[in-house]
């Protein structure tokens, strides 16, 4: 049932994917096979960078922690029936406006935090208002409008970035953020901090808002059935809006996190595909936020894993791009599959 | 003799439920044999059987007096079976021809050759009077040509026993005629053709032989000329179902709702109701009438909010509706069952008491302080569940596993339990067994007992003169004049439906 935390028939899903999983590490095997290395060997390095030691499984964390609060952002816009790929941009105007707040101003140091954190929501949602208003008062296609402004978002952050507070000759970023700006650390070997619980607390609340609350209610029925909420009271366009809103507001935070937790400081560049990664973590979820904690740590683990990847073996980190694609393309077959056996009652594996 | 299709002692099991029970059926050549039955008796089950889609367990089929197994959908075409399912399967984007030749393409070196393609379909629409546009994209057709392709999909595949499932669930009167006729003429050409429905008028109109099913067995197999309507329904539910006006005490309650010169426009702007004026009193059924598109869906949906009227007045209990969002317009007290209940009706992937809740997912009990209790909704769905007498195992069900009928009624049961008391019933047993219609209509008879104003909106005819109180006829935008339900004369109904000025009709009020 699609309105459950945890949705039924949860054992299957999971062996199914498991199943998919097995599938395409074994492409994976083949074409590591093909670069002539020994799949076993790099199997095993990528679990020894992900998993090795605390250090390791704190750096896997470190990488998960914005995929899956992208992944929560994402899982916002598809259950209200909105596909927002413009997380990206999101996140880069997210951390920017944070990065901003943490060296432009002098501020106590937990109330630093909580301002930098909210231009960082409030950055995110105005990027993402301007397709949202297109989407739902002119009916624009939100996929194309919300790609498009991720190019814009990217380069946008790198003008300010290198015209307005780079150090002349130095890197393309801007100035460390204040020591008050900084978030938490949980541990002391490692940079992970509390956006980790942030985003896990994040995808539990969002999974219980569509469960339980009236609102949440709405939204999905909005994204499930639109003429059906249209015609029971709801207010289909402004759901809608909302819901792209929200979806940006968390790609923003997303963003503040990385920025104000990780490096302190905004580069241009600083979080190559987080956006996107969190998205196909969220559709691999099949928009379950807390399925996407699972698929967010996945994709963490593989990121994490493939720097050691190039250190100890000869394969390069794009294998890694490769069997993910894999990954992607087993685990949606799998998913197609079994929508194919739901619609027809009976189950029907040949195509 | 040799039969067109025969099957002997069909068996079909789903699990621990038989959807098919020793089913004989032997359709003669060139006859046009239906098969009748409520909707879960079995007719689709036993036709997917026929055409290789689903395995029997047991029993065995011939075709053209010949024994085989038919297993898979290849098998049967190239037997000369071919199939026209409910739902459409076209390609919106590709043309007529292509559509027609999807699959078996006529090449020329190795490409598509679209000019004979054009050529072959121009040739057989002319030779069985299917008129297409033969390069006309699919997309943006109506379902009554789109139809027209499915049968010229079946034809170019060189089918001589056609088999149709359900066809004119989708069609408007018009175009069912039409395509009786072209059947009789497939007839006439030699073919065989197996016509599935649970519409009795059809049926009678149609076929020469008809098979009625009920509960996965063949209860008869007669000529047509042996059997009367109210038999086929008896041998249909398995019991007297009443077609006959239902008693009534005259209740003369206060105006509910006022509707004054209200106008409206459809989906391409052009004015599809015109100046409509009528009021619908507390404790009566004021009934449309209508040929299918002649303004009754715009009216629906203007009064739900769902479309802005152009001009006039509608108000309910003195307020103005026109200009206000469904959601006030429920708050009001008015409580809508739509027309097009799949896609308005329900979320048909998601379950019962996930569609109970809708409109009331901010209100007490069901909510408090914007948090749903599931519980309530839950217990909610089980006690409707029971009222209404849905065949559903629980509120957890899907609502699109239930058959349409009891779709119906979960939409009636949480729009007559939504507190309104106006009820604006749009086609309430369109696609409906005759089962289930008729609880459907003791129902809507028990919510004018409690006094509720009924505005009821049918195509059917027969349900009107069985239920409202005044029906007014509507045409092209227009009402063309009402008619007392009591005294109603049905050819003068017929006439103003097709037009004709109504001031040689009696004229009522």
């Amino acid at each position: 049932m699609k309105t459950a935390l945890l949705p039924d028939g949860l054992i299957r899903t999971l062996a199914g994917q498991a199943l998919a999983f097995v599938v395409a590490l074994s492409l994976g095997a083949v074409i590591i096979l093909m670069i002539d290395e020994s799949p076993i060997a790099v199997f095993m390095t990528l679990m020894r960078g992900a998993f090795g030691d605390a250090e390791k499984i704190a750096g896997t964390l470190l990488q998960t922690t914005p995929i899956l609060i992208c992944g929560i952002a994402a899982c916002i816009g598809l259950r209200g029936g909105m596909f927002n790929v413009g997380i990206e941009g999101q996140l880069f105007l997210g951390g920017f406006a944070a990065a901003w707040v943490g060296f432009a101003f002098a501020l106590p140091p937990f109330v630093h935090i909580i301002v930098a954190v909210a231009c960082a929501i409030l950055a995110g949602a105005a990027w993402v208002a301007i397709p949202a208003y297109f989407r739902v008062r002119y009916g624009t296609n939100e996929v194309v409008s919300t790609i498009l402004a991720n190019y814009i978002a990217v380069l946008l952050t790198s003008y300010f970035t290198i015209f307005l507070f780079k150090r002349p000759g130095g890197w393309s970023e801007t100035p460390p953020i204040l020591p008050t700006a900084y978030l938490p650390e949980l541990f002391s070997f490692s940079r992970l901090n509390i956006g980790l619980l942030i985003g896990l607390f994040l995808a539990i609340a969002t999974a219980a808002f569509f469960r339980w609350a009236s609102a949440g209610y709405a939204a999905t029925m909005v994204g499930s059935a639109p003429k059906f909420a249209e015609y029971g009271g709801i207010n289909v366009r402004k759901v809608g809006f909302s819901v792209l809103l929200a979806s940006g507001a968390v790609g923003g935070l997303a963003g503040g996190i990385e920025t104000l937790g990780v490096h302190h400081r905004f580069m241009e560049g600083f979080a190559p595909g987080f956006g996107f990664d969190g998205l196909i973590a969220a559709l691999l979820a099949n928009g379950s936020p807390i399925g996407t904690i699972f698929t967010a740590l996945f994709f963490g683990a593989l990121r994490a894993g493939s720097l050691l990847l190039e250190v100890d073996t000869t394969a390069s980190r794009e294998i890694i791009t490769v069997i993910q694609a894999l990954i992607i393309l087993a685990v949606s077959a799998d998913l197609m599959m079994r929508r194919r056996g739901d619609r027809t009652g009976e189950r029907r594996w040949k195509f | 003799m040799t039969f067109a299709v025969e099957l002997k002692g069909i068996t079909k099991r789903f699990g621990a439920f038989t959807a098919n029970s020793g089913i004989d059926l032997a359709v003669r050549q060139g006859e046009i044999h239906a098969i009748i039955g409520e909707n879960g008796a079995g007719k689709t089950t036993l036709m997917n059987v026929l055409f290789g889609l689903l395995q029997p367990d047991e029993g065995t089929i011939s075709v053209n007096g010949k024994p085989m197994a038919i297993d898979s959908p290849a098998v049967a075409i190239n037997e000369g079976l071919g199939m026209v399912h409910q739902h459409f399967k076209l390609v919106p984007s590709l043309t007529v021809a292509d559509n027609i030749f999807l699959g078996m393409e006529i090449r020329r070196r190795g490409l598509i050759d679209r000019a004979a393609q054009v050529e072959r379909t121009r040739a057989l629409s002319q030779k069985f009077g299917l008129k297409v546009d033969a390069q006309e994209r699919v997309a943006g057709l109506s379902v009554g040509i789109e139809q027209r392709i499915e049968i010229l999909k079946v034809l170019a595949r060189n089918a001589r026993t056609i088999i149709l499932d359900e066809p004119t669930a989708v069609l408007t009167p018009q175009e069912s005629r039409d395509l009786f006729q072209t059947l009789r003429s497939f007839v006439d050409d030699g073919m065989t053709v197996i016509f599935i429905s649970h519409h009795l008028e059809e049926v009678m109109a149609v076929s020469d032989t008809i098979t009625v099913l009920r509960d996965g067995r063949v209860v008869a197999t007669r000529p047509k000329q042996e059997l009367t309507k109210r038999e086929l329904v008896r041998l249909m539910v398995g019991r007297d179902v009443s077609f006959d006006r239902r008693p009534r005490h005259i209740v003369q309650g206060e105006s509910v709702l006022e509707i004054e010169d209200l106008w409206a426009r459809d989906d391409r702007r052009l004015a599809a109701l015109k100046s409509a004026t009528f009021s619908v009193r507390a404790g009566e059924i004021v009934g449309i009438a209508g040929v299918a598109g002649n303004g009754q869906t715009e009216l629906a949906e203007v009064l739900s909010g769902l479309r802005e009227a152009s001009h006039g007045s509608a108000k309910l209990h003195g307020k103005e509706l026109v200009g206000c969002t469904p959601a006030e317009i429920r708050d009001l007290g008015l409580a809508h069952v739509p027309g097009d209940r799949l896609a308005r009706g329900v979320d048909r992937n998601a379950a019962l008491s996930t569609n109970i809740l809708m409109g009331r997912q901010k209100k007490a009990p069901f909510a408090k302080n914007g948090i749903i209790n599931w519980t309530v909704v839950q217990d909610e769905m089980r006690a409707l569940i029971k009222r209404f007498d849905i065949r559903a195992r629980g509120p957890r069900d899907v609502a699109r596993s239930l058959s349409g009928g009891n779709i119906q009624k979960v939409v009636l049961a949480r729009e007559f339990t939504a507190g309104g008391d106006m009820l604006l019933i749009d086609q309430p047993s369109r696609g409906v067994d005759i089962g289930a219609q008729e609880a459907i209509h003791d129902e809507i008879m028990r919510q004018r007992a409690e006094g509720r104003a009924i505005l009821l909106i049918s195509t059917q005819l027969d349900e009107l003169k069985a239920l409202a109180d005044r029906i007014i006829v509507m045409f092209e935008g227009r009402i063309m004049g009402v008619v007392d339900g009591n005294t109603m004369d049905e050819d003068a109904i017929g006439l103003m439906m097709a037009g004709v000025d109504p001031s040689d009709v009696k004229e009522d009020e």
